[in-house]
């Protein structure tokens, strides 16, 4: 299982990171989702493979059973999972403000701009995207 | 004799900055009562350290008080070395403090709002001194060291005001902040290599420390620090800069103190690392440069204060020569350095009264220049001639004429030049420049008479006369009493040479000449006993002369040294602007590759250093469950689809399915709590995603970005990450003791406790609950707040929430909605 697991956390890591390193500030949030699962993969393969040498299954985590897999990875990877939650909610949230604001998703358009000054006029301004506020739920 | 008590030693440290900050208690109007409080914190130094020397006598320098711990984990403690050198620089400091206390008195005159500034900054750098003169632990000289830079900056900065003097005051503390710098790398070094953190242990130990490159690189640091504190070429600049300061802190820094310690530091070392064969070449030649510079530049000025300034560099240059001979060593006899602390005193007893006298000048006539002092005596300035005759007796010294300690200190030092070429020939060029240098101090007196009596020799400039300026009533016997008082000193060592030696003879440490075992000698020994010194001196005296009366070498210049600060400055700016510029180019593309770099560099060299890191492990078991393998074969069909589909609702959908497969992953792998929360988690992600993606522009455009290096890139780092997870994943598979785990530790104590956890267990039978609430509950505390951190940048973020009630028809406040 661990082979399975390792080319797992290659394509995973391949991908995000080519999606990170493009221009597109949704494809780089994807890239960052993607790379999230990808290292929780490689944590859980750190307590080993779930298949015994004999053949069949350890046991979940829970005293009482034989042969239990290591419980300590999927602590970490437990906290890990709330984490890119959060993050990802973040991060979807600064994508609307980013689009609103700016009016572009372009990391390269956007690293040339000023930051925008917070003040309550810019922050109630109808969106200067054509399109944004008008476009219909079918799309 | 059992080691002496540090405590008295502490206390006369801490004197002056106890006292001077107590100055700040008084009461505006009483300028009275707060100066004679800060001059009780000198005063109380040398008292205490009176008592101290009196009660343990003057220490060999092999053997420090005993210490006070203070930071044991750092070497660091406080302990002190009250020898010879250490007590005659601390009573130096302590001593003039006290008069430079009064004589800032007669020079700020009533002005409450300067002297209460002034005390207390002045405290503290008298205790700075104070601490580097007595410290006797590697760590704690450089810890004071740092506190001079740092006090002096306030006291040169004086006219916080004025744009020139904060810059000259930056000027001297980053220069003299770089040579502590260097001091305290050398320190550690030395610390580090030696094990010996006290310098009365390392001159106990000189012997064994040997010449290994450490060493000497160690010394080398040391010294680039002491240069730097003592203005040596090409450092020297910061000292004539520094001139802008009030004529008290001139006078106590620039000629009797600071600028001193890293002579004194020279002299600490010169007993553990003399022996060493750089340090003659490198401290002579330092020293001699500096010595003949700082001479001619001061001949070719028309200010006092940088006159007396360049003067004193060229003093300090003569000061670190003569430790540099120290390092002699020939046949018979040892090396060649006699009544060190003689002369440097001898020099504070001439140097610190004619900055007084500039200063005092200053103020009763408003220039300092020496064209506009021309005549001076026969103008009648009331006053001004008793400044006249203490400036005349302390110029006196200045030339070495004899009579004065200052003339024996010439000859000793001339004669130390003369022992040493006599076992270095190279060293006659010193021998020379020596010579050079002392008939510039002549040529300088020469000129000063004639124009202050208004002789035609005299400097003159065709400028007109400015109208003298009458100090206000600032003027004050306290303004030349004091200079007067050292002055005196002067003529009292050299007329009468058992006073003198009384007191220095017990200090004096390097005494190696068979002459000067009794101590200075009377006027008329050097004539009756006439030998190359004498000659040397009279030469010096006799070009003196002839260079005074010549009208040559008369122009004000500027030293081009004083480029280098600003230079370096202005370039240190330019290329960090640039260098700021090319690393932060504020594309995030720029910063991942550079992090990806990084990381793929680090993993490249970890396995270069270990090629067991390349070997594909034994005994992979490839593929055991076929669930696992579906499963892993949906999760890279997935990952790779994301980034070849266009539409974005697929987009996300494809992502969600990467997930899913995960969630079965972890099923496979028998955490039923992660497939839980990761199952629900994803749901709520990917309804989540497909909202904000209505909310956001189509601006799908291809990408404008070449994909191969791209590629390339995301394919060496994946490579690298899977196989590090495949080699860890596989030790894992492979060990055989699962009790050595970590995990097992959580397995074994999840219910009951052991011993190991004092019995306490964290009562549950789910393993992976209990870690997160108990063994680390902390962390679970910080994904909360991480959470909740989250959350509330989401909340301040959102527009919609600024929204009113009619709007909510609007995208934000979906998103809001659902975000809530």
């Amino acid at each position: 299982m661990t082979t399975v697991l390792a080319i797992c956390v290659t394509v995973m890591v391949t991908v995000s990171v080519y999606l990170m390193l493009s221009r597109e500030l949704k494809s780089i949030a994807m890239g960052v989702f993607l790379l999230g699962h990808g290292a929780n993969l490689a944590i859980l393969a750190m307590s080993g493979s779930p298949v015994l040498p004999w053949g069949g299954l350890r046991q979940p985590p829970i005293l009482g059973g034989e042969h239990l897999v290591d419980a300590l990875p999927q602590a970490l990877i437990l906290t890990a999972i709330v984490i890119n939650f959060a993050v990802m909610g973040f991060f979807l949230t600064l994508l609307i403000v980013t689009a609103r604001k700016t009016g572009t998703l372009n990391v390269d358009e956007l690293a040339g701009e000023e930051p925008p000054r917070s003040s309550p006029e810019l922050a109630s301004e109808p969106a200067p995207v054509a399109g944004l506020e008008t476009r219909s739920v079918a799309d | 004799m059992a080691p002496a008590d540090p405590s008295l030693v502490l206390a006369a440290v801490g004197a002056p900055v106890v006292a001077g900050l107590a100055t700040l208690l008084i009461p505006r109007a009483q300028n009275l009562a707060r100066v004679l409080l800060a001059a009780c914190g000198p005063a109380a130094s040398l008292l205490l350290l009176g008592v101290h020397l009196t009660r343990y006598g003057v220490a060999p320098n092999h053997a420090g008080t005993t210490s006070i711990n203070w930071v044991p984990s750092l070497h660091l403690d406080l302990s002190f070395l009250v020898d010879g050198l250490g007590a005659f620089f601390a009573l130096l400091v302590a001593g003039v403090g006290v008069l430079i206390v009064f004589y800032s008195r007669g020079y700020f005159g009533n002005d409450a709002s300067s002297l209460a500034r002034f005390f207390p900054a002045l405290g503290f750098f008298t205790s700075s001194m104070l601490g580097v003169f007595l410290a006797d632990h590697l760590l704690l000289t450089a810890l004071f060291w740092e506190l001079t830079s740092i006090s002096s900056f306030f006291l040169i900065g004086w006219e916080r005001d004025d744009e020139t003097a904060v810059k000259r005051a930056m000027q001297a503390f980053f220069t003299t902040g770089f040579g502590g710098l260097a001091l305290l790398g050398g320190v550690l070094l030395l610390g580090d290599t030696t094990g010996v953190w006290r310098w009365s242990d390392l001159v106990a130990t000189a012997s064994e420390i040997g010449s290994s490159g450490t060493v000497v690189a160690a010394f080398v640091l040391i010294f680039v620090g002491a240069a730097s504190k003592s203005a040596q070429w090409p450092l020297h600049y910061w000292l004539p800069g520094a001139m802008l300061a009030p004529t008290p802190v001139s006078a106590f820094l620039h000629s009797a103190t600071m600028v001193k310690a890293g002579v004194f530091l020279l002299g600490r070392l010169l007993p553990v690392f003399g022996l060493l064969t750089i340090w003659l070449p490198l401290v002579v030649a330092f020293g001699a440069v500096t010595m003949l510079l700082g001479a001619g530049l001061a001949l070719r000025q028309h200010n006092l204060k940088l006159i007396f300034a360049y003067l004193t560099v060229s003093q300090l240059g003569l000061f670190v020569c003569m430790y540099g001979f120290g390092g002699v060593t020939d046949g018979h006899g040892g090396s060649a350095i006699d009544w060190d602390l003689s002369q440097i005193a001898s020099h504070g007893l001439y140097k610190a009264p004619l900055f007084l006298i500039a200063g005092a000048l200053a103020h009763r006539l408003g220039t300092r220049r020496l064209p506009e002092l021309f005549g001076l005596w026969h103008r009648g300035v009331s006053g001004s001639r008793v400044l006249v005759v203490v400036l005349l007796a302390a110029s006196y010294a200045l030339a070495g004429g004899p009579g004065t300690v200052s003339f024996v200190a010439k000859e000793l030092f001339l004669g130390a030049a003369h022992h040493a070429a006599a076992s270095h020939p190279a060293l006659l060029v010193v021998v020379a420049m020596a010579v050079l240098a002392a008939a510039c101090n002549v040529a300088i007196v020469v000129r000063l008479v004639a124009t202050v009596f208004g002789w035609r020799l005299g400097v003159r400039d065709d400028l007109p006369g400015r109208d003298v300026v009458h100090g206000k009533d600032r003027w004050g016997p306290v303004l030349w009493v004091p200079a007067a008082g050292l002055v005196l000193v002067q003529y009292i060592g050299g007329l009468l040479p058992p006073v003198w030696n009384s007191v220095f003879r017990r200090l004096e440490v390097n005494v190696n000449d068979e002459a000067f075992t009794d101590g200075l000698p009377w006027l008329w020994e050097p004539f009756l006993h006439p030998g190359a010194p004498l000659a040397m001196s009279l030469a010096a005296i006799g070009l003196g002369v002839v260079l005074g009366c010549s009208q040559r070498m008369r122009g004000d210049i500027v030293d081009v040294h004083d480029r280098i600060y600003p230079v370096t400055y202005r370039l240190i700016l330019q290329y960090g602007h640039r260098a700021f510029h090319g690393i932060q180019t504020g594309h995030l593309r720029h910063y991942l590759v550079f992090v990806f770099t990084l990381l793929l560099l680090g993993i490249s060299w970890a396995a270069w250093v270990d090629p067991a890191m390349l070997r594909l492990p034994d005994g992979v078991a490839p593929f055991e469950s076929l669930t696992g393998l579906l499963l892993g074969a949906v999760v890279c069909a997935a990952a790779i689809a994301l980034p070849l589909v266009t539409e974005r609702v697929v987009r996300v959908l494809v992502l969600g399915a990467s997930g899913f497969a995960v969630v079965g992953l972890y099923l496979l792998y028998q955490a039923i709590d992660l497939a839980l929360t990761q199952l629900m988690f994803e749901i709520i992600s990917v309804l989540l995603f497909l909202l904000v993606l209505r909310l956001l522009p189509r601006l799908d455009r291809r990408p404008l970005i070449s994909p191969r290096p791209r590629l390339a890139l995301a394919a060496l780092v994946g490579i690298t990450i899977g196989w590090m997870t495949l080699l860890a994943g596989h030790a894992a598979d492979q060990r055989t003791n699962e009790a050595v785990t970590l995990g097992a530790f959580f397995e074994e104590h999840s219910l009951h406790g052991t011993e190991v956890t004092d019995g306490r267990g964290g009562e549950g039978r789910n393993i992976v609950n209990v870690i997160l609430v108990d063994f680390r509950g902390f962390d679970t505390l910080g994904e909360i707040t991480v959470l909740a951190t989250a959350a509330l940048g989401v909340w301040s973020m959102l527009p919609g929430r600024r929204r009113h009630r009619n709007d909510e028809g609007q995208p934000g406040t979906i998103a809001a909605e659902v975000e809530r």
